[in-house]
């Protein structure tokens, strides 16, 4: 009892569970506009957790991130929409509850994965990375043209998320919680906010557990871990499938963010920021991947917000470097000193900086038996 | 294990936020977070105006959701300018309604991400947006904008943008100006009956738009019409316009970007197919008079909800091109300041007529717009807003590239309409 008592007083054990209090009680003091870029950040947390995954454990490039997660914004509006027009469009759903489509989506991004492994099998590295592009070229032309499933140009109104008569949305029923009122954002934070715990603890025990050290040889030498007896074709196109429902699942939540999905919104560019992500926060650490998707994410819209307070900013749509130039030269400036200082990304500082403290706190923390812990309990 | 100091820091951390959690939070309620949500006090500057979000006794907060660092920066630049010049000229001359004008610009860079947060930013502070560039943009946040009931002015005109309640396409749609443009093709090519024209179009709701006004001109005049779909980043036209060559056509229509009309310009001319060639006015940029100005003077007509700036018979178009130069010298007076104008004329008469009728809220905003049958800006035609399912207006003028001129073009046509415009239907959406 004590001994479990001890485990949970643990000072990382008590960081995490003090970070989620932190979390869960942003909703009370965030304007509208920190929790949308909040959500953005969770959403892109749970899809940069999965390209992590692919790229940073197995180390298969993709620069098709981007058609993943529009499988999953798309899949849920049609599951969960109903046939009716958008902008000059007839469209069709299948009108399924919410919470179904929203694990529909998952799969169908799932499948989409599985049924590229075919080709992710035969390619490596590079050649990968290229084939992957054409993912998001072919997801273009059919986001564009599949009027009836994503309403072309326009985009399409996406269903908001219900459960039991409870939606995420500003009305039905209005809430007020300890006199503030509880608008969509406020209640699709609990949801990204839960969203983004299940998906770190699973990514967390797939990779301490046999699977996640399979996907690790497999990265550092296919033949030695084929002799060992990893099934190198299965696990690769195993870490595609998860990796795309993960970035199903932030389309998802993309998706109920936005309430309206567009096609220019996945292009290549949103790749792109999915794997400065992943190398921004540390390949290969779940941890990482959430930090990597907060600091592009959050970064540029903190520094645009406050960059007017600087000297040399003018105000926007004046002469001279506006705020929004202003944040991209920081946050430009910001990734360079994160990879020049710290190449193993911000996990790497994180655990440098953490390595000392713990030798100095004596052997307590580090010669501590893992094994009697249940996996994953540090979350 | 003994638990450390730092372990202790954390508890008290934790205990601290729980306490704090359960607590009043200073957080606003939302709903109100306008400034001068209440209706002013009698006797205050502002008299017995009603107001709401956005309107304080002393000053007027309208939106800008412009796009000042991404692919179509310089037009947002130009647009911003012209109404920063527009405001500043009301302002001058003791504002709307007793108060001043204060833009709230904001900087989306064409990214649908940007573009809502920035929109959250500012959406409960303004009582519009005068200014809002790309029509991706505007389709992803329409279903926002009617909730919250702004009255926007997208720098956008595909018709699918019409039969909003508050979204107000400003000028001529891109199909309807296009069948206005197709006439004077049809009469100056000249196209008969059985000939062929070429259409270069962008895979986008613009040239996807256009596409529906130049098949219904073309059915009408019996000309067939010889299809060239291009991706909006697109900048080699040799495969377009050697298709087109080959079909034998016999002038093209080009409904895309400056980016696409220089080089079908330049294409066409070093191939030795010099005919006639149809853009749209977002289809021309002064910058392009560095690239191809010969090719231009002599085959480019440009079909334009508005004026060309260099018009001297229109005072009021006149004084602009004087003004924005005085106040921006160095800028090009290309048809996004006239766009952007336009827009802030119509907003700006639109506070004007919701002041006169004393309510200045976003509601009373948007019944003064839709009241609004004959608005005059001076640019040689009026606007009707009163049914959200039509254009303001089916006119266009007809624009002729001449590097003398300031903007480098000059108006041939007036303000006119076809007479098949009207017939047109409009697509219809849901």
């Amino acid at each position: 009892m004590s001994d479990r008592l001890a485990a949970l007083l643990r000072p990382a054990a008590l960081g995490t569970l003090a970070g989620l209090v932190v979390l869960a009680a942003l909703p009370f003091y965030l304007t509208d506009f920190w929790l949308l870029t909040g959500l953005f950040a969770m959403a892109a947390a749970l899809g940069a957790i999965g390209l992590n995954l692919l790229s940073g454990t197995t180390g298969q490039l993709s620069l098709g991130h981007s058609f993943f997660l529009a499988v999953g914004a798309y899949g849920y509006i049609w599951f969960a929409g109903d046939d009716g027009r958008s902008g000059t469009h007839d469209v069709t759903g299948l009108g399924l509850p919410t919470p179904i489509a929203l694990v529909a989506a998952v799969l169908l991004a799932g499948v989409m994965g599985g049924l590229f492994s075919p080709i992710s099998g035969r390619l490596r590295g590079m050649y990968l990375g290229v084939a992957t592009l054409a993912l998001v070229f072919i997801g273009e032309h059919v986001m564009n043209n599949a009027t009836t499933v994503t309403g072309g140009y326009n985009g399409r109104a996406a269903e908001p998320m219900t459960f039991f008569g409870f939606t995420l949305t500003d009305r039905e029923p209005h809430l007020e919680v300890l006199g503030i009122e509880f608008g969509a954002y406020e209640r699709l934070w609990y949801l990204a906010l839960v969203l983004l715990v299940v998906g770190v603890v699973v990514a967390r025990n797939l990779l301490r557990g046999r699977p996640g050290r399979a996907l690790g040889a497999v990265r550092d030498s296919e033949i030695a871990a084929a002799v060992m007896g990893v099934p190198v074709a299965r696990y690769r196109s195993a870490a595609f499938v998860v990796s795309s429902m993960y970035a199903g699942l932030a389309g998802v939540l993309l998706a109920l963010v936005f309430g309206r999905v567009i096609p220019d919104y996945f292009g290549l560019a949103l790749s792109i920021d999915y794997l400065a992500m992943i190398v921004i926060g540390g390949l290969g650490s779940v941890g990482g991947a959430v930090a990597g998707a907060a600091f592009v994410t959050v970064l540029p819209q903190l520094f645009a917000h406050y960059a007017g307070a600087l000297p040399l900013v003018t105000a926007t749509g004046t002469d001279g470097i506006g705020p929004q130039e202003a944040s991209r030269y920081l946050y430009g400036a910001a990734i360079v000193l994160v990879l020049l200082f710290s190449p193993g990304g911000l996990a790497g500082l994180a655990r440098r900086t953490a390595a000392p403290r713990r030798r100095a706190a004596g052997h307590g923390a580090t010669s501590r038996p893992r094994t009697k812990e249940p996996q994953g309990a540090d979350t | 294990m003994k638990p450390g100091s730092g372990t202790r820091a954390v508890c008290a951390v934790l205990a601290a936020l729980a306490l704090t959690v359960t607590a009043c939070s200073t957080k606003d309620d939302k709903k109100d977070d306008g400034g001068g949500a209440n209706p002013s006090a009698p006797g205050s500057p502002g008299g017995k105006v009603k107001t709401g979000p956005g309107v304080t006794d002393t000053e007027i907060h309208i939106g800008e959701l412009s796009d000042l660092s991404g692919p179509y920066a310089p037009l947002g630049k130009s647009v911003t300018n012209a109404e920063q010049l527009y405001f500043d000229q009301i302002n001058a001359a003791g504002g709307i309604c007793g108060r001043k004008v204060v833009m709230d610009v904001k900087d989306h860079g064409y990214d649908a991400q940007k573009a809502r947060t920035a929109y959250t930013e500012i959406s409960g502070k303004v009582v519009g947006i005068s200014q809002m560039v790309g029509s991706a943009i505007v389709t992803q946040l329409q279903d926002d904008i009617e909730r919250d009931g702004l009255l926007t002015l997208p720098q956008a005109w595909a018709s699918t943008l019409l039969g909003k309640k508050v979204i107000q396409v400003t000028a001529t749609t891109y199909d309807v100006e296009i069948i206005n443009g197709f006439e004077y093709l049809a009469r100056t090519a000249p196209l008969a009956s059985g000939d062929k024209v070429g259409h270069i179009y962008t895979d986008d709701e613009f040239g996807a738009n256009s596409a529906l006004g130049v098949k219904y001109a073309a059915q009408a005049a019996g000309v067939s019409v010889v299809d060239q779909k291009i991706k909006p980043t697109d900048q080699d036209m040799t495969a377009a316009v050697t298709a087109l060559k080959s079909a034998g056509v016999k002038a093209i229509i080009v409904s895309a970007s400056p980016r696409q009309v220089g080089p079908v310009m330049v294409v066409t001319e070093s191939a030795g197919f010099k005919v006639p060639v149809l853009s749209h006015s977002v289809g021309f940029h002064p910058q392009l008079l560095a690239v191809a100005a010969a090719p231009m003077e002599a085959r480019l007509a440009i079909t334009s909800p508005v004026p060309a700036i260099s018009s001297t018979d229109l005072p009021a178009v006149a004084k602009l091109g004087s003004d924005y130069l005085a106040k921006f010298p160095g800028s090009s007076l290309d048809q996004g300041v006239m766009s952007g104008y336009a827009a802030a004329g119509i907003f700006g008469e639109d506070l004007k007529a919701a002041c006169a009728a004393g309510d200045l809220t976003r509601e009373g905003l948007v019944a003064a717009h839709r009241k609004q049958t004959g608005m005059d800006l001076g640019l040689g035609l009026k606007l009707d807003f009163s049914s959200n399912a039509k254009p303001p207006s089916y006119q266009t003028f007809i624009l002729k590239v001449d590097k003398s001129k300031p903007g480098g073009l000059v108006t041939v046509e007036p303000a006119h309409e076809v007479p098949g415009a009207k017939s047109y239907t409009l697509p219809k959406t849901g």
